[in-house]
């Protein structure tokens, strides 16, 4: 049952950073593990899963043209991340939200319509709440939204999902607080904390970062794989 | 540089020792205007104010209105987009603070702010400073204070003055003032060219910080006395800068501004008891920019042009000694004429106020004033005011102010329909909304509405303040004066920007809305101590907490984060950790060395301003500024200078302003590092 969780994620290679947490974490499910035990009578099987996701790579063609400064027409794959397996993936059902570059959609609800933008074939959701990881312990199922033909559910443009745009050195940063809380394509929760959006999440974004190494996410989660489950506790 | 160091230490220390046995000359009580509209000593005022004199002004060297003002207690200068400086006065921004020359206000706040570094101070006669809401007497914009240039008025004979100043960066500053007076008809003309080849902090781009620029400026009073008891004044004010305007290193052109202003006023003294003054004051600021693409053919074209007429007819009657009155009425009448505006509005405000300042007895002083202000655009405001002042003994008296003050909307806030070409987003005056928007849609650049056009059917309230001052002025001896003054300004219906919708280019629209409550409060302290006819020492502090009602209550209510590096997890900030609105210093100092050598003929001093830290932005991406965020460093400036003066009419100067050469290339751009100069003074 344990080693269930400490499931790899290939993909993910930030291995040195991910050993380290998922040591702390293999510690912490033993204790925990160890208390689940004595009362055995609670039908509650599975772990809540907690993973860190570095450099999910989520390219886009188009943007504002940096000779011109001109909007142009956005384009180019929505990279797609299933929370069960914790990694990407290119499947056309088996997804629960995706990226591309700072655009951020769940897999359900209706297309907005925008170029290669994928089918929404699952049950997802999301809202954006105000708080810590820590902070964030029950999913409130009344507030979430899904992609329309009107817009995304998380709202693109500075400060209005879940980042901040700041103009002076053209970087975006995660807006601090901002707890994304999802629901997965088949009804599960999950809350994401969004890091960094460069390269190996530096801590200082230089303006060479800013121009080359954009568009990688670095982001925490705390995945609920128990059905009905609302917790995260 | 250290050899110039002891020279000082070596006169400041004969200067101590000789102290003992010169003679103590008392100071003349000065008088002001600004603070009653009547000649008030400053002394017997119950409303903080300060006057900086001529002799200050010549003895800093100063050249512009910023130079002089940047060095006094709880003022600083606030660098604008493009050069130009505005004031900041109790915390509050510079389009608070009400700019008046000789009584009448100065315009071509385009972007809000005054430009003060326009204003050559070579022919003012003293700077009168009123701190605290003063609408009760001078209407809008008046909400944190007023400062009044009175400029040198004809005095009797034939006088000329020649000044010359060079300084790096190739700031010229020549000027010229020729005087005359004899029986009824004087005239007084003075002649100001600026120029500088301007600077650059930053070598990393191929823009400079200040391009150069040159400006003229010409101010000519005259004055007819018809008889004893009647007098007319006219003044005419003419000004005119150019600069180069690049914005990439593609795109050059030139910037332009012209400024008129004329000023008739007829004073009659009926009798003892009654006299009156018949006022016409008109002004017009127009500013124009253009850039230019590589190959000739024009990118941009920019204009402003804003006109004000202000006839004004005012009475005072004093009753008798005790009891006095002042009251008047006039008509503000603004027009404006501006690129990326969807009409040329006309603002028309007709306003009446009354004054009324009593003796209560030898010990208390009370002034009651109220003025009201009728508006074409706005709902009318209200302005009354409250002062006193009681004098327990000779040494000791204490004096408190409370007062009403507003400004209205600019056209900007209102009128305002522009698209950033580059960039993308639209910005949009309060009630151009409801046509510019349907207009964006149909043109499909709008992905959705944030805030609904129905919210802006109402009228856009203008920004008040009612502010308090309590403050003491204790003389501890004919040579050693201190007071101190405690303020709160509490601002409703502060206008700021929001997004309004975005659009389809994935930039938003902005529009003007009255949102924020915020409230500046702190205490300022202030010292001259004279041990001698020869030293004079004079020290400022000034401490300010400027803060957002709204962001308080989300710290209190834990609902603001921010992270310790920009990729570790959030966590939440505490009450104490938000620092307050953005460019406000907690603590502002200075201190400042008049030495005299009557004996050589010199007159050196030696000044010290101080600012601490404080937020340019909010680096950390909550939208507020805490104590996690990165801020621009506390800094101290010393300026030094030394004056000569040879066979009474010519003077020599020479000066260091920033010794240290301390510059802020990141953050501050107004401060460009060590100027060295030379002066040269001939009177005639």
């Amino acid at each position: 049952m344990k080693s269930q969780i400490l499931k790899n994620n290939s993909k993910t290679i930030n291995n040195m950073n991910n050993t380290i947490k998922l040591f702390s974490l293999l510690v912490l499910l033993i204790s925990f593990g160890s208390c689940t035990t004595d009362d055995d009578n609670t039908q509650s099987s599975l772990e809540v899963e907690t993973n860190t996701v570095s450099n999910l790579y989520a390219p886009q063609q188009g943007g504002i043209d940096p000779n011109t400064g001109q909007p142009l027409p956005v384009s180019g794959e929505f990279i797609k991340f299933d929370f069960a397996t914790g990694a990407s993936t290119t499947s056309e059902t088996d997804w629960d939200i995706a990226f591309r570059g700072s655009t951020i959609i769940v897999n359900g609800g209706e297309s907005f319509g925008a170029t290669d933008e994928p089918e929404r074939t699952g049950d997802a959701a999301v809202y954006i709440t105000s708080g810590t990881m820590a902070s964030v312990q029950l999913v409130d199922t009344s507030l979430f939204i899904q992609d329309s033909t009107e817009g995304y559910a998380i709202t693109t443009g500075s400060g209005n999902g879940w980042y901040t745009y700041n103009p002076s050195n053209n970087t975006i940063a995660p807006t601090p607080g901002k707890i994304l809380v999802f629901k997965t394509r088949n009804g599960l929760y999950a809350k994401v904390e969004i890091l960094s959006y460069y390269k190996d999440a530096p801590s200082e974004i230089t303006p060479e970062i800013a121009a080359n190494d954009s568009r990688h996410y670095t982001f925490n989660y705390v995945y609920q794989p128990n059905m009905g489950e609302t917790s995260f506790e | 540089m250290k050899k110039v160091a002891l020279v000082l230490i070596t006169i400041f220390n004969l200067g101590f020792t000789n102290a003992q046995d010169s003679l103590i000359t008392h100071e003349l009580n000065e008088v002001l205007i600004t603070a009653t509209r009547t000649i008030r000593q400053l002394s017997s005022l119950p409303m903080p104010a300060q006057i900086i004199s001529k002799k200050d002004i010549k003895s800093s060297n100063s050249v512009r209105l910023n130079d002089i003002l940047n060095e006094q207690t709880g003022l600083t200068t606030v660098p604008d987009f493009g050069g130009g400086e505005g004031i900041q006065l109790q915390g509050l921004d510079s389009q608070y603070t009400l700019i008046l020359v000789d009584g009448v206000p100065l315009i071509g706040r385009s972007a809000g702010t005054l430009d003060i570094s326009r204003i050559s101070v070579g022919n003012i006669k003293q700077i009168e400073i009123v701190k605290g809401a003063s609408s009760s007497l001078y209407g809008s914009e008046a909400l944190g204070g007023v400062i009044n240039i009175i400029t040198e008025t004809p005095k009797l004979g034939l006088k000329g003055e020649l000044n010359y100043r060079l300084g790096t960066f190739n700031v010229n500053d020549i000027s010229t003032t020729i005087n005359y007076k004899k029986e009824k008809f004087g005239i007084n003309t003075y002649l100001n060219h600026y120029s500088s080849n301007g600077y650059d902090l930053n070598d990393n781009d191929n823009l400079n910080t200040v391009e150069p620029f040159s400006n003229y400026t010409l101010n000519t009073k005259i004055t007819y006395d018809f008889s004893e008891n009647t007098n007319l004044l006219l003044t005419g004010k003419y000004f005119t800068q150019n600069q180069n305007y690049i914005a990439s290193t593609s795109l050059k052109g030139e910037s332009e501004i012209n400024e008129w202003n004329s000023h008739a006023k007829l004073s009659h003294t009926y009798s003892k008891k009654w006299s009156s003054y018949f006022e016409f004051y008109a002004t017009r600021y127009k500013a124009k920019d253009f850039l230019n693409e590589d190959n000739g053919s024009r990118f941009s074209n920019s204009f402003y042009n804003q006109l004000l007429m202000r006839p004004e007819i005012r009475a005072t009657y004093n009753l008798n000694a005790a009891n006095n009155f002042i009251g008047g009425i006039g008509l503000s009448h603004e027009t404006l004429d501006r690129t990326d505006f969807t009409i040329q509005p006309k603002f028309n405000s007709p306003y009446i106020y009354l004054q009324y300042d009593v003796d209560l007895n030898e010990k208390i002083n009370l002034i009651l004033g109220a003025r009201f202000d009728s508006h074409n655009k706005y709902k009318s405001q209200f302005s009354p005011k409250a002062a006193i002042r009681y004098e327990i003994s000779n040494k000791l008296a204490v004096k408190t102010s409370i007062g009403y003050g507003f400004k209205v909307p600019d056209f900007r806030q209102l009128y305002f329909d522009f698209t950033n070409a580059t960039v993308g987003y639209t910005v949009l005056g309060y009630n151009a909304v409801n046509t510019a928007i349907p207009k964006l849609e149909e043109q499909g650049e709008i992905a959705n509405i944030v805030v609904p056009i129905s919210e802006f059917e109402n009228e856009l309230n203008p920004e008040n303040s009612v502010s308090i001052n309590i403050g003491l002025d204790f003389k501890a001896s004919p040579e050693i004066k201190f007071s101190l003054n405690t303020f709160r300004n509490n601002i409703d219906d502060l206008i700021d920007t929001r997004v309004i919708a975005n659009k389809t280019n994935g930039q938003n629209v902005f529009s003007y809305y009255n949102v924020n409550r915020v409230y500046t409060q702190g205490l300022e302290f202030n010292t001259t101590w004279k041990p001698s006819y020869k030293l004079k020492i004079s020290g400022g502090y000034q401490l300010l907490f400027a803060k957002d009602k709204n962001a308080e209550k989300a710290f209190k209510n834990g609902e603001v984060f921010a992270r310790e590096n920009p990729t570790s997890p959030s966590f939440q900030l505490k009450k104490d950790d938000y620092f307050g609105l953005y460019n406000r210093s907690r603590h502002m100092a200075n201190l400042k060395l008049f030495y005299d050598l009557p004996q050589w003929n010199l007159d050196t001093n030696l000044r010290g301003t101080y600012r601490s830290k404080y937020g340019l932005i909010d680096s950390n991406g909550n939208s507020y500024l805490d104590t996690y965020d990165d801020f621009v460093n506390g800094y101290t400036i010393i300026d030094f200078a030394i004056n000569k003066t040879l066979h009474n009419n010519y003077q020599l100067g020479f000066g260091i302003d920033n010794l240290f050469n301390f510059t802020d290339t990141q953050n501050i751009s107004n401060i460009a590092g060590r100027i060295i100069y030379g002066k040269l003074n001939i009177q005639f």
